[in-house]
């Protein structure tokens, strides 16, 4: 074969360059992560899982939640905002003169139009936007020029997207959030809500198997199945409830005499469930929490 | 032999490779291509930092969202660790709650100009008499702070020592990180009396 070097060289290229994309690349990018810091704050993340949240994210595999739930926020932007908060002894009136004749400072001469532009708009009415955009600088220039006068502002990064507006968390997810995962429940298919967040808006754990239980006991229209092999249906002991019987309302409560409890596995799906936060700003992903954000 | 020769024309004879130069307008589309695809990644990719995700373009892009320390968000912060840690017994507006927990706006341990023995108070808990803008009080405080992560914690002390009329001085991470480390793992509930032994 007179071009068979050719052919193994192209081919080698070929493969190799995939490798090298596919395998290599993110190994050495992402392959050492181990644990960041929680942004301006020296506590960890994510957080060590318990040992009934670990043992529920197999009891997630194998039910196939992630078939119709994902575990991935989304974002399309972030946005620098200055809030004004007190304007302490001064007048709004004598506020925007002060604000004109600060826009000669040349950290803030670029965003003049737009600091400008939003003060014409602003009524007096607290709090006020002073800036939104997607410089830092003009924001802490703007903190620090108002704090001596006793002028009161708070700044925070408001991460932007669908994903966010729905409430499904408060910044992308990235890689550092699926460190303790194995595998990871990515999902690709939102058949019902993304779950990264699901431990920060349930934090109750009983909620989670009330609504494993049953589903439309909770949210009337939902198309979840019932998880109720998670659950044991059973005869009351001398009549009474046990502790950890599911609480249900009347048309999803068994027959009179019978209780509803958890078996382990739901109790750690729940577990697992509330331990999914996505509320950890990060550097890779920031937000500051502002009280305002119009 | 010459069938050979004229392998291309005779359908009956067997294919060959030929060599031959690839056309030049491949190589023009490649180069475009690539050239392009290289103005798109210098411009969307991070240039393959792990810390850059999409929306982010770049690492500069990245940093321009960080939020700055020391400055105006301090507030913002300290207000959300006050509302959820301080706020139930001391009240949002600082004035505290009668037999539940003193003032905090216009106190004098809060607003002292020394930060040390302010600090110690959430660190350690109170126990025992306090007095506090002349008034006796005598209840137990848990040790609020310690759970609190060292920027937590000066930014709520910050937002103490800067709110409801208060004018004093900025707490600083370090300044509690410092604290924290000569309390040790022992800390000792404090009162008016011990408080005072300390330097200020």
């Amino acid at each position: 074969m007179k071009t068979g070097f050719s052919v193994f060289l192209a081919a080698f290229v070929a493969l190799g360059a995939s490798w090298y994309g596919l395998v290599y690349g993110p190994v050495k990018q992402l392959g050492g992560a181990k644990e960041t810091t929680i942004l301006q704050s020296s506590d960890k993340w994510p957080l060590q899982r318990t040992g009934d949240a670990t043992l529920g994210l197999q009891i997630y595999r194998a039910a196939g939640c992630a078939a119709c739930h994902t575990e991935q926020i989304r974002q399309t932007g972030a946005v620098n905002v200055i809030l004004l908060t007190d304007l302490g002894v001064h007048q709004p009136a004598d506020f925007k003169e002060f604000m004109k004749s600060l826009m000669v400072v040349p950290e803030l001469m670029n965003y003049s139009n737009t600091i400008v532009g939003n003060l014409e708009n602003w009524n007096g009415e607290l709090p006020g936007t002073l800036y939104r955009g997607d410089s830092g600088d003009a924001v802490s220039e703007l903190g620090k020029r108002l704090k001596p006068l006793g002028i009161k502002t708070e700044a925070g990064i408001v991460a932007r997207g669908a994903d966010i507006a729905r409430g499904w968390g408060y910044r992308q997810s990235v890689a550092a959030d699926y460190l303790y995962d194995a595998p990871v429940q990515l999902g690709s298919l939102r058949a019902g809500p993304d779950l990264s967040n699901i431990g920060v808006r349930s934090p109750d754990a009983n909620w989670q198997l009330q609504h494993l239980y049953a589903p439309r006991s909770i949210v009337k229209n939902s198309t979840m199945p019932a998880f109720r092999f998670l659950f044991t249906l059973r005869k009351k002991m001398d009549g009474q409830d046990a502790p950890d019987a599911l609480v249900l309302k009347p048309e999803f409560a068994p027959a009179a005499g019978y209780e509803v409890v958890p078996t382990a596995e739901a109790r750690q799906l729940a577990a697992y469930l509330v331990s999914l936060k996505n509320n950890a700003p990060l550097y890779e992903a920031p937000f500051t929490p502002i009280t305002a954000a119009k | 032999m010459s069938d050979e020769k004229k392998s291309c024309c005779n359908p009956e004879a067997e294919p060959t490779v030929t060599r031959s130069a690839a056309p030049m307008w491949i190589m023009v589309v490649t180069l475009t291509l690539l050239f392009f695809g290289g103005l798109f990644m210098d411009s969307h990719g991070g240039w393959f930092d792990a810390k850059v995700y999409a929306p982010y373009r770049s690492a500069d892009e990245l940093e321009r969202f960080q939020p700055k320390t020391g400055g105006s968000d301090a507030g913002a912060r300290g207000r959300k660790v006050y509302e959820a840690v301080c706020g139930i017994c001391h009240g949002n507006d600082g004035n505290g709650k009668p037999a539940q927990a003193p003032p905090l706006a216009g106190s004098e341990w809060v607003t002292a100009k020394g930060i040390n023995r302010l600090t110690h108070i959430p660190l350690e808990g109170l126990a025992g008499p306090l007095k506090v803008g002349g008034k006796d009080w005598n209840l137990n405080m848990a040790a609020m702070g310690v759970a609190l992560s060292d920027e937590d914690l000066a930014a709520v002390l910050t937002y103490m020592r800067t709110s409801w009329g208060n004018k004093a001085g900025e707490v600083t991470a370090d300044d509690v990180k410092k604290i924290r480390a000569e309390i040790g793992g022992h800390p000792q509930p404090v009162n008016g009396e011990k408080l005072m032994k300390l330097p200020e």
